[in-house]
């Protein structure tokens, strides 16, 4: 009826291939979380700094990062940038384009946690003796990182999906892009997609379900 | 008795199931329209003139065969890799995509004979220093995924053992990586070579050489069990050959000596 008969075999003799891919999509995902954490606290810090040019950086940053499909940050990464002659690798193009979005979307979460720390938990370390710099890394950044762990979860995730954008930039070592590779070749479409949607599955949730255990043990008081 | 209603009920509605099942050739004909895939970043087969309406070799090749069908021509732009997805699917009926007629491809979809043949062609950036097909070897190479050059050409950088290989998604973005300087050289069909460098929209590339692929054949494609059809599609590329419109369309897009669509030495 539908003339499609699925080889589910052709499919799954590919398997360890496209499970070295998808070691590959963990570890952009990790690194551009990672680098995407480090950057959002800076963004962090300088919107809350008096200092209007390092405001505008951060402000302009998230708009951007929040703004744009992040398919077109990752263009513009390998394609955009190469234009004045600066060259990046597939991966590290994706790994700039992903950490970007990231570190916009981070910033924001962070932001709003900030708002949920009152004022006075500052004040309480300034009143101790702490400068505004302790206050803000002894006090206020701990339990801003605390309220913004599972937003920061969802990121993670997000980070996951979005490496299947790498192929755009030519990236072919990650799991879509393997999955891609190999339906190029044999055109058995809907059986590698399946079990490459099945990986995707996998890897996420057991994202959410550590991030859900990390989550009881860290803030058990 | 009601046994009998249920099994002569059930007989009935086979029977017209039956009936109602037309070939594909019969159903393209009913519909008056034949729906070809056709890629349309690959000049001088398949591109978008100024008014960006589809135009090309493959294009032509379309129409023709709706002309000799009695139906009308509706061109599906399909990128290369989602060329058999699209057929699969059940968006188009043939796809006229300048398919190489691989082994691997054959188990999932039905090929004619060839109706087009590639020589392939290595196209560098004019600082890389490349000069030959060999001078790649260390380089930083690409071409457009699962095509028939882009295998060959992955498969020849993992031989020799340095360089990297970056597949892209469409020819167009090959030659954008390739002007900017982030690949250094790739290999395509020369026709699509000449036509981009000609097109000067990628400033710093030539063409270079040839590479020792062997002649990439292409063919039409539609449904694996599709017999009427594929044996419609072989008949119609041999009679294109045999009244000259295959001279005719590749003097228009393509220009040079028509090449042969026959393998020495071999039936098909």
């Amino acid at each position: 009826m539908f003339g499609y008969t699925f080889q589910w075999n052709q499919a799954f003799a590919r398997l360890p291939k496209m499970l070295d891919g998808a070691v590959v999509t963990i570890e952009v995902a990790v690194l551009s979380m990672l680098i995407g954490i480090a950057f959002a606290i800076l963004l962090t810090v300088f919107r809350l700094s008096g200092s209007r040019p390092l405001k505008a950086v951060a402000t302009s940053w998230v708009e951007i990062a929040r703004n744009t499909p992040a398919l077109f940050q990752i263009y513009m990464a390998h394609f955009g940038i190469a234009s004045f002659g600066i060259h990046f690798s597939p991966f590290v193009s994706l790994l700039i384009g992903i950490t970007f979005n990231n570190a916009g979307y981070l910033a924001e979460n962070f932001r709003g946690a900030l708002k949920a720390i009152p004022d006075t938990q500052t004040r309480a370390g300034r009143s101790l003796g702490m400068s505004q710099l302790q206050a803000f890394r002894y006090i206020i950044l701990p339990q801003m990182l605390r309220i913004s762990f599972l937003p920061m979860t969802n990121q993670m995730v997000w980070a996951v999906l979005m490496t299947s954008l790498g192929v755009t930039v030519g990236m072919n070592s990650d799991l879509y892009g393997v999955t891609q590779d190999l339906n190029a070749l044999t055109f058995r479409t809907f059986e590698l997609f399946a079990i490459a949607g099945v990986m995707f599955y996998i890897i996420t949730k057991i994202i959410t379900l550590s991030a859900r255990l990390i989550a009881a043990r860290l803030f058990r008081y | 008795m009601q046994k009998t209603l249920w099994a002569t009920a059930l007989i009935a509605a086979v029977g017209f199931a039956g009936a109602a099942k037309a070939d594909k050739l019969d159903d393209i004909i009913a519909s008056g329209t034949l729906r070809c895939a056709v890629v349309l970043d690959f000049p001088p087969m398949g591109q978008r003139n100024a008014n960006n309406e589809p135009e090309g070799f493959d294009v032509d090749y379309c129409n023709d065969l709706a002309k000799v069908l009695g139906v009308k021509a509706e061109i599906v732009e399909t990128p290369f890799p989602e060329r058999i997805p699209a057929l699969m699917s059940g968006r188009v009926d043939v796809g006229v995509a300048s398919t190489s007629d691989t082994l691997e491809r054959a188990k999932t979809v039905g090929f004619t004979i060839p109706y087009f043949a590639f020589e392939m062609a290595v196209t560098a950036n004019d600082k890389s220093g490349i000069k030959s097909y060999e001078d790649m070897k260390g380089h930083t190479v690409g071409a457009v995924a699962g095509t028939y050059e882009a295998i060959a050409l992955e498969k020849q950088i993992n031989e020799w053992g340095s360089g990297t290989f970056r597949p892209y998604q469409t020819q167009a973005d090959v030659f954008l990586a390739l002007s900017q300087g982030q690949l250094e050289a790739t290999v395509s069909t020369s026709t699509v070579a000449q036509a981009n460098v000609k097109t000067g929209n990628y400033p710093g590339i030539s063409v270079v050489g040839k590479a020792p692929f062997d002649t990439d054949y292409v063919a039409l494609f539609t449904n694996r069990n599709e017999y009427g059809l594929i044996n419609y599609l072989n008949l119609f590329v041999n009679q294109q050959i045999r009244t000259g419109r295959y001279k005719e369309l590749y003097e228009k897009w393509v220009g040079g000596e028509v090449p042969s669509l026959l393998v020495p030495n071999a039936y098909r």
